[in-house]
């Protein structure tokens, strides 16, 4: 495009014009502390919580529920697990596991980008925390499938199989499993079990099949006496509904059960205990602590982002918030909105959390403002089926997704306000993990 | 130095692209065709489209307010640079531009 012509005298005098000007402003431009400290805010801000998406897989025929949802590290592609959670006897559901991308510029809200068939209901769905595309998914028949999302067909990649060595009753949670401090740099597999078990498992490049490396029992005996809701004998299996691992210390979790049992376990535990499913591997008991319990079922737990000793519990219709060394809960919150079936911190703001509830809605927690009641609630299903699960977008921090027992899924764009750090919301938090010695 | 001592195009343009953080100069001519540039040719081309554009609503915003006003300089801030436009109109209608793309350290 440059065109050499022979500088015109017009030109010349254009540019002698300008010169002075120019260099003028280019000096000003480096000597400028205009913009020094100015940081952009690229979103738009504002004060409501919009719903962006509706999504539903139209095949499925609301026929089932959304049991699980995952984003993916880059926050872009939502994984969505579909299962039911009222089995009387086998579960004969053709179940899918289906992902929308919300970069796409075609979103299409009723069908998904892609969608997998899995034979059983999907009870709990993980995407890999670094690689986009691999994403564990545990069944109802007791089965670990991980799949490449990325790969044309054939994107099953491992399972773990039905029978010896497995889940016997249906998966209540999967989650990659990372060990920095440890000599092994691969992720691990970790699944919990209604039958008690929680098994690691490692992908192998050359087999389809998952090694199982080693394996942990919960059982009545890990609890205290005077903390037993039932007489159960000492060495039946308490079943296990979700874990959470501590953010600083990566051998440390928390583990809920279906009796109320609220137990911290280490992924570093000696105690021996027997199992009559498992032979093949060392099995431990995991409990190090029991807190104080529940009297019915832990739907779901959740460790503070930003605190070492502080997780939060849903079970039945009320929420606790516990100090890992501390028997007894910190803060109790009994929203009356039905069963609490999932609770989650944000990943941004350490006083907010969501809670997925019975009654449809989702509840946006602020300990800063309202210890007691919710800063806002939100309508995760306008016909008042239950919402089973709520997950923030690790690194889009302004993306809420909800799932309902309709099956469909909401993403929220939440506002500025349950996003954007504040100050002494870590004060907030130590203060809440003070310890009280009675 | 003054001004009036360059009596060379090219020697302004030397001047202009060796100040401080400066990564390109354009000199657009009234056929907003590049004659001289410092930086490559696709480059040139967006940077000369994005500056008429820019220009042009510049100029009749600053003469809706007040007609007998006139752009002289359009300095715009990105994250990573400071794009200067130094646009001139001739009494017969035909526009002449510098272009100057200057980052920060």
């Amino acid at each position: 495009m440059t065109v050499q012509e022979e500088d015109s005298p017009e030109l010349l005098d254009f540019l002698l014009r300008v010169y002075p000007a120019v260099m003028a402003e280019l000096d000003k431009s480096t000597r400028s502390h205009a913009f020094d400290g100015y940081e952009v805010d690229w979103e738009e801000s504002s004060n409501s919580v919009q719903c962006l998406h509706t999504l539903s897989h139209a095949a499925l025929e609301e026929k089932l529920e959304v049991t699980c949802l995952s984003w993916n590290p880059t926050g872009a592609v939502l994984a969505v697990a579909y299962g039911r959670y009222d089995h009387q006897d086998w579960c004969t559901h053709k179940s899918s596991l289906c992902t929308w991308n919300l970069d796409r510029r075609s979103l299409n809200a009723n069908k998904a980008d892609l969608a997998i068939d899995i034979p059983s209901c999907v009870m709990s769905i993980a995407f890999h925390p670094i690689i986009p595309s691999l994403i564990l998914a545990g069944t109802f028949n007791g089965a670990v499938y991980v799949y490449d999302i990325g790969k044309e067909d054939d994107t099953l990649i491992a399972s773990s199989g039905v029978g010896e060595n497995s889940h016997k009753d249906p998966i209540s949670q999967v989650m990659w499993l990372n060990d920095p401090a440890s000599k092994d740099k691969k992720f691990k597999i970790m699944s919990a079990g209604g039958d008690g078990k929680i098994l690691i498992w490692r992908l192998s490049q050359s087999s389809k099949n998952l090694k199982l490396l080693s394996g942990f029992v919960v059982q009545t005996d890990s609890i205290p006496r005077n903390l037993r809701v039932s007489k159960a004998r000492g060495d039946s299996l308490v079943g296990v509904t979700c874990l959470s691992f501590s953010h600083e210390d990566k051998t440390t979790f928390v583990a809920g059960s279906e009796g109320g049992g609220v137990f911290k376990c280490s992924t570093n535990a000696t105690t021996t205990a027997t199992s009559e499913d498992i032979q093949s591997v060392p099995v431990h008991s995991p409990v190090t602590f029991a807190f104080h319990p529940y009297l019915g079922p832990i739907h779901s737990v959740c460790c503070s982002p930003h605190h070492r000793n502080l997780f939060l519990t849903a079970g039945t219709d009320t929420l606790r918030l516990y100090n890992m060394l501390q028997l007894m809960p910190s803060l109790t919150i009994e929203p009356s909105c039905g069963y609490l079936y999932s609770v989650r911190w944000s990943y941004t703001r350490p006083v907010v959390f969501a809670v997925a509830c019975g009654n449809g809605k989702v509840l946006l927690y602020d300990l800063k403002a309202n210890r007691i009641n919710p800063v806002m609630t939100l309508d995760g299903c306008s016909k008042g089926s239950s919402i089973f699960t709520a997950e923030f977008n690790p690194s889009r921090k302004y993306l809420l997704a909800s799932g309902n027992g309709r099956g469909e899924v909401k993403v929220w764009k939440l506002n500025d306000d349950l996003v954007s750090h504040k100050p002494r919301d870590q004060d907030i938090l130590e203060s809440l993990a003070v310890l009280h010695v009675d | 130095m003054s001004s009036t001592d360059t009596s060379h195009a090219g020697e302004i343009l030397d001047r202009i692209q060796h100040h401080k953080g400066v990564r390109g100069v354009i000199v657009v001519n009234s056929d907003s065709m590049s004659v001289r540039s410092t930086l490559d040719n696709s480059a040139t081309v967006q940077y000369i489209g994005m500056a008429k554009t820019l220009t042009t609503m510049s100029r009749s915003l600053v003469r809706d307010i007040n007609p007998q006003d006139d752009l002289a300089i359009l300095r715009v801030r990105t994250k990573k640079s400071e794009i200067i436009i130094a646009p001139e109109r001739t009494a017969d209608d035909r526009e002449y531009q510098v272009i100057a793309i200057q980052d920060y350290e």
